[in-house]
């Protein structure tokens, strides 16, 4: 029956999805054995990406049944019955960039790979991050930038990342992004796509 | 429909690589062949940190212009690099961009003034891209204001009405559309321009989304392009969509390029 599930997610039959993990609930089957087979689901779906056999409205199409199907979980959860992650991610565009795209398929990649992400959205002042740094516990910070004008920036975040004394590891990536850039900005590591950011912040969260 | 090549561009990895270990060939060859198959403009963004940009565009600027006669359209929103940059060119060259963000109409519109460039003027500003097209008509009246304050002619803008991905927003092209109808209704004397491809970003068959795209916003008023001149199915789409909608006296644009061997599945 899980199975059925994983494959309406992956087949990208929305209404199938929510009506079998709906039956799945119902019918007793343990909340987080439905979020399991969700996660297998979005495995599949990450390396269909990865691949080129699955597209970005899919990627978007597979987030919305996710959110969806959280929904219903939701109330079948006891209580303290969570999720575990393996770290918390604060993720932006830095400011003075407002391309999204990228930054949303790696923000997606490193949640169904297990992580918080506090998605803080484009445009992001380094004031942000740091408060969100700090008000989060996040160990990981990962700026996203296609535009050469997001170099300073993100310098700019690292600095202040620095100055508020925050132990965090920080990745940078998007557009031209490479090792100069890397160390033009101070940033500990850059990943050329989401599959890197994947493997850094999995290699991080130790 | 006046083309700007985009090929010359630092964010695509063979051209990075090209500006990094100062490859004059492979530049030249890519500007050449660009300016042959018709380009009015051709784009030149060096992609580079910021420190090296100015470097890096006037390199790019002094490999390309003894190989064309045409001129070129500079693409950066570095200060500093497009100052260097027009102090290298031996035309009036185009600006690429301005957009309703302060630091970008303060620092960039008076270069444009003071040269007697072409500016290219987004439809967004510091907060974002705007979803509809009455918020990104707003910009540009702001935009416009701002140019015609600063004494540039109105014929010497090219509005972008920005092409966000069908990927991410089903309507993104029908806004763009709508956006394109009001600014020239607002400001008839202005260019249309776009960047092409952006509007199919993540999905597969790019071609054909491109193309169908290009040819709607022509019958919007679109009148100029930022797309890769060295794709003939694009140049034929384009002559025969400014054929059917009467654009081609006599069809001989048409009928040119056919003798030219444009349409020429062979060549």
């Amino acid at each position: 029956m899980t199975q059925k599930l994983i494959d309406a997610i992956t087949e990208m039959n929305e209404a199938e999805a929510l009506k079998l993990a709906n039956e799945l609930l119902d019918g007793g089957t343990p909340p987080l054995d439905v979020l399991d087979a969700c996660r297998k689901a979005m495995e599949v779906i990450g390396e269909r990406f990865e691949a080129g056999d699955c597209f970005v409205p899919e990627l978007i199409l597979a987030g919305e049944m996710m959110s969806q199907i959280s929904e219903a979980i939701k109330p079948h959860l006891k209580q303290g019955e969570a999720d575990q992650k393996l770290g918390k991610v604060v993720f932006g565009t830095v400011e003075g960039d407002i391309h999204d795209i990228a930054k949303d398929i790696v923000a997606f990649m490193l949640d169904i790979n297990g992580f918080e992400v506090i998605d803080l959205g484009v445009d992001v002042p380094p004031k942000k991050f740091v408060d969100t740094v700090k008000a989060t516990g996040a160990t990981i910070v990962g700026l996203s930038g296609f535009l050469t004008l997001a170099y300073d920036p993100m310098k700019a975040t690292v600095e202040a990342l620095k100055e508020a004394g925050l132990d965090v590891k920080v990745m940078i990536g998007g557009g031209q992004v490479d090792e100069n850039i890397r160390e033009y900005t101070g940033a500990d590591a850059y990943g050329k796509d989401a599959m890197a950011a994947v493997a850094l912040a999995k290699q991080w969260a130790g | 429909m006046q083309i700007i090549g985009e090929k010359i561009n630092g964010t695509r990895k063979r051209v990075a690589q090209a500006i990094a270990e100062r490859d004059a060939g492979f530049i030249k060859d890519l500007a050449v062949r660009q300016a042959e198959a018709g380009s009015a403009w051709l784009d030149v963004n060096a992609g580079t940190r910021p420190d090296l940009e100015p470097d890096d565009l006037v390199w790019l600027i002094e490999t390309i212009q003894p190989e064309v006669d045409i001129p070129l359209c500079l693409d950066s929103a570095n200060p500093l690099a497009l100052r260097a940059a027009i102090g290298a060119v031996n035309k009036t060259p185009m600006i690429n961009s301005i957009s309703g963000e302060p630091g970008r109409l303060e620092k960039i519109l008076p270069l444009a003034a003071e040269h007697g460039c072409q500016v290219i003027a987004l439809a967004l500003d510091e907060k974002k891209i705007p979803e509809t097209s009455a918020k990104r008509l707003a910009i540009i009246s702001q935009v416009m204001a701002a140019t015609r304050a600063a004494g540039v002619p109105d014929e010497r803008v090219y509005c972008d009405p920005l092409a966000m991905t069908l990927a991410t927003n089903i309507h993104s092209a029908e806004v763009a559309f709508e956006t394109m109808r009001g600014i020239k209704a607002a400001f008839p004397g202005v260019h249309l321009t776009i960047g092409l491809s952006n509007i199919s970003f993540g999905l597969p068959a790019r071609k054909y989304v491109n193309r169908t795209f290009l040819t709607l916003a022509i019958q919007a008023g679109l009148d100029s392009a930022i797309l890769d001149p060295l794709d003939r199915e694009m140049r034929a789409a384009i002559l025969a969509t400014e054929l059917v909608l009467g654009r081609d006296k006599h069809c001989l644009n048409y009928v040119r390029a056919s003798r030219a061997g444009v349409f020429d599945e062979s060549k």
